[in-house]
């Protein structure tokens, strides 16, 4: 399994008014699933991804990423799991604006230590991948929201990770935009990428095939995906 | 060799963000400039005074004592000195007698007159009444011509050594050797030209190169000598130690003054060595006071690194989310950050260190001697990347335990 969680609570505010962003959340997630995360706003979905991501430790329950119990790890083994083992797609893109392109996906091979030329060649593969090798030069600014948001995917891709964790990848791009970026994770999953995605759009759930949802910091429902059910039937 | 590899990223990074705040770096750093341009220059400015101080009291010889009325540095009661007697040349001609393991006793006498050649006149010029035996006190010797001889001070001969100063500003371009000049009213022919030796005038003593040596017996009939006041030069052997031999000097003294066990000295013995420990101590308090003046303007300008590194972290809050969230450790930002600070405090110090170069040949030009010594250079550099890591390391640890989350949400 690639995800393994039981009973993960969070709870935001510790004195006065306690928020209880998640109430004993249990999931596991295999190794190549695509899942989409759907519920209202305010129910504990970027809660649950952050926690998913090593960026956010839990309030209490344990959470083993690839076997490795990551509940307990301190900051600085954290962002090492950040680094080697998760890819993030974030719904405001969140690149350094003042570095070009090029920097910018290479970051995290630079925090893993990769050296120059092996990271000169993984970051332009994976530029090339998501159809931007032309722009590698460019400041984010200069670019359009669909290509930030490729290249955000590109930095989430260049370490390889086990998962690729997407919250809203598409909540700040117009329709045609954000099927483009779907049908590249799409992409991605079929070369064999563990995607797990946030949405409150059932058109982009659809292409997940696996729905859970969120109702008030609990998982209310979790099933099969009806356009993936089609597809294979 | 890959920790290396992400020092030298940080490094990178640090100087990216400079880049894209140039202004602002730079204006931060001129609180760096200012404070290692006044280091620098604080103790290049005391170096240079103490090379040239040193050089000057040289001249005295560090193995020659000078019998005098009043001590070089006076302390204590002022008054008591003030009732001691003159010392004559009578004294001085005892003395030489006595003292009979000196290697030489050269009394001195000296007033300030004018002196002219043809239509040139120099005002103020010091006149020093000396014998032939300062070519064994002093160490400058003639350029040209010859120094004062015994026969000329036999014989009260009406002749002088000039200093080059004086022979450039009163011959020019005539050669001075046997031409008559004159000093007050009197003529006295030119026999030498003293080598340059360079001045003290700076400290209030003399300028070596601008005294006129005539011998001691015509100064005395051209321009009275009885109420003068003379100064004695006697050079110790060279296989005595000092101490003793200033003892016999003492005690040769007191026997030509005819004074009692129980009276006092009425006349000092001076050595160059007292001057070097007040010049020593002095030098310390205005290199002390300098160095706390430029320590409070380094540490201003520390505080000004500081603060706009706090504005740096708080501005880029998102940024380091960013970073954080792709992995970067907490050693990475701080690295980042300290990088960032080094390198404007590192800026700060090289143009304050070409601004000491520029300070520093302005007073050369115009005061004194001085250059940057290669050592200073260095720990200005040193100095200034201390700060940068000083001043920036709480901003920068401040960046490095950012939590993830509440970094990334920053807007
Ligand atoms: N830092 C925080 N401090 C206090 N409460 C928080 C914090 N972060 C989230 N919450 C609360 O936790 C609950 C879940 O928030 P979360 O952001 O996970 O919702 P969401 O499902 O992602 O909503 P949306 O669809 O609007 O993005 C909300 O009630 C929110 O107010
Ligand atoms: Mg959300």
């Amino acid at each position: 399994m690639t995800i393994e969680m039981t009973d993960i609570v969070k709870t935001y505010g510790m004195n006065s008014v306690e928020v209880q962003a998640l109430r004993r959340v249990s999931l596991s997630v295999a190794k190549n699933e695509y899942v989409a995360i759907m519920g209202p706003s305010g129910s504990g979905k970027s809660t649950l991804m952050n926690i998913i991501g090593c960026l956010d430790p839990p309030t209490s329950g344990s959470y083993s990423l690839e076997g490795e119990d990551v509940s307990t790890m301190k900051e600085d083994q954290l962002a090492e799991v950040r680094n080697q083992k998760i890819g993030f797609v974030f719904q405001t893109f969140n690149l350094i604006a003042r570095s070009n392109v090029f920097h910018n996906v290479e970051l995290p091979l630079i925090y893993k230590g990769v050296s120059v030329a092996k990271r000169r060649k993984i970051a332009e593969e994976a530029l090339e991948a998501v159809g931007l090798a032309d722009r590698m030069k460019h400041k984010p600014p200069e670019l359009s929201g669909g290509e930030r948001q490729r290249v955000a995917i590109a930095r989430a891709l260049v370490n390889k990770p086990s998962l690729l964790l997407a919250d809203e990848p598409t909540g700040n791009l117009d329709s045609t935009t954000g099927s483009e970026i779907m049908s590249l994770l799409d992409d991605l999953h079929a070369d064999g990428n563990t995607i797990i995605l946030v949405t409150h759009e059932p058109e982009m759930a659809r292409h997940a095939h696996r729905i859970i949802r969120l109702k008030d910091g609990v998982i209310e429902s979790d099933t099969a995906s009806s356009a993936r059910a089609k597809r294979t039937a | 060799m890959k920790s290396l590899r992400q020092v030298l990223e940080s490094l990178r990074i640090g100087f990216d963000s400079l880049r894209a705040n140039k202004a602002r770096g730079v204006l931060t750093a001129l609180g760096i400039i200012i404070g290692i341009v006044a280091v620098i220059t604080t103790m290049t400015a005391a170096n240079g005074l103490s090379n040239n101080f040193k050089e000057s009291v040289s001249a005295l010889g560090s193995d020659v004592l000078y019998v005098s009325r009043m001590p070089w540095i006076v302390t204590g009661n002022f008054f008591e000195f003030r009732n001691r007697p003159n010392l004559t040349l009578e004294e001085a001609e005892l003395l030489a007698r006595r003292m009979r393991s000196a290697r030489a006793v050269n009394p001195t006498i000296n007033t300030s007159k004018s002196i002219k050649y043809r239509s040139e006149v120099i005002e103020n010029v010091e006149i020093l009444g000396t014998t032939d035996q300062q070519m064994l006190v002093a160490s400058a010797v003639p350029e040209i011509g010859r120094f004062l001889t015994r026969f000329d001070i036999r014989f009260n001969k009406s002749v002088c050594v000039i200093g080059s100063t004086v022979r450039e500003r009163l011959f020019e371009n005539v050669d001075p050797l046997n031409k008559t000049m004159k000093i007050g009213r009197r003529r006295f022919r030119v026999v030498g030209v003293m080598e340059k030796q360079g001045s003290a005038a700076f400290f209030g003593g003399p300028d070596f190169d601008s005294q006129v040596f005539v011998p001691i017996t015509s100064f005395v009939k051209a321009f009275g000598g009885s109420h003068r006041d003379i100064n004695v030069a006697v050079k110790a052997p060279s296989q005595a130690s000092l101490a003793d031999f200033e003892f016999e000097l003492i005690g040769e003294m007191r026997k030509i003054r005819k004074l009692r066990p129980s009276d006092r000295d009425n006349f000092s013995i001076n050595q160059m060595d007292s001057l070097v420990g007040m010049f020593n101590s002095v030098m310390g308090v205005v290199v002390t006071i300098g160095l706390v003046i430029t320590t409070i303007s380094l540490f201003v300008g520390g505080i000004g690194v500081m603060n706009i590194m706090y504005v740096s972290v708080t501005e880029r809050t998102k940024e380091i989310g960013i970073r954080k969230a792709i992995g970067a450790k907490r050693r990475a930002i701080l690295a980042q950050f300290l990088f960032e600070s080094m390198a404007i405090c590192a800026f700060g110090g090289l143009v304050g260190l070409a601004g000491a170069f520029g300070v520093t040949a302005l007073i050369d030009r115009l005061v004194m001697p001085a250059t940057i010594s290669p050592g200073i250079a260095t720990l200005a550099v040193v100095i200034s990347m201390g700060i940068g890591v000083l001043f920036g390391f709480l901003p920068a640890w401040k960046a490095s335990r950012l939590n993830p989350i509440e970094a990334l949400r920053y807007e």
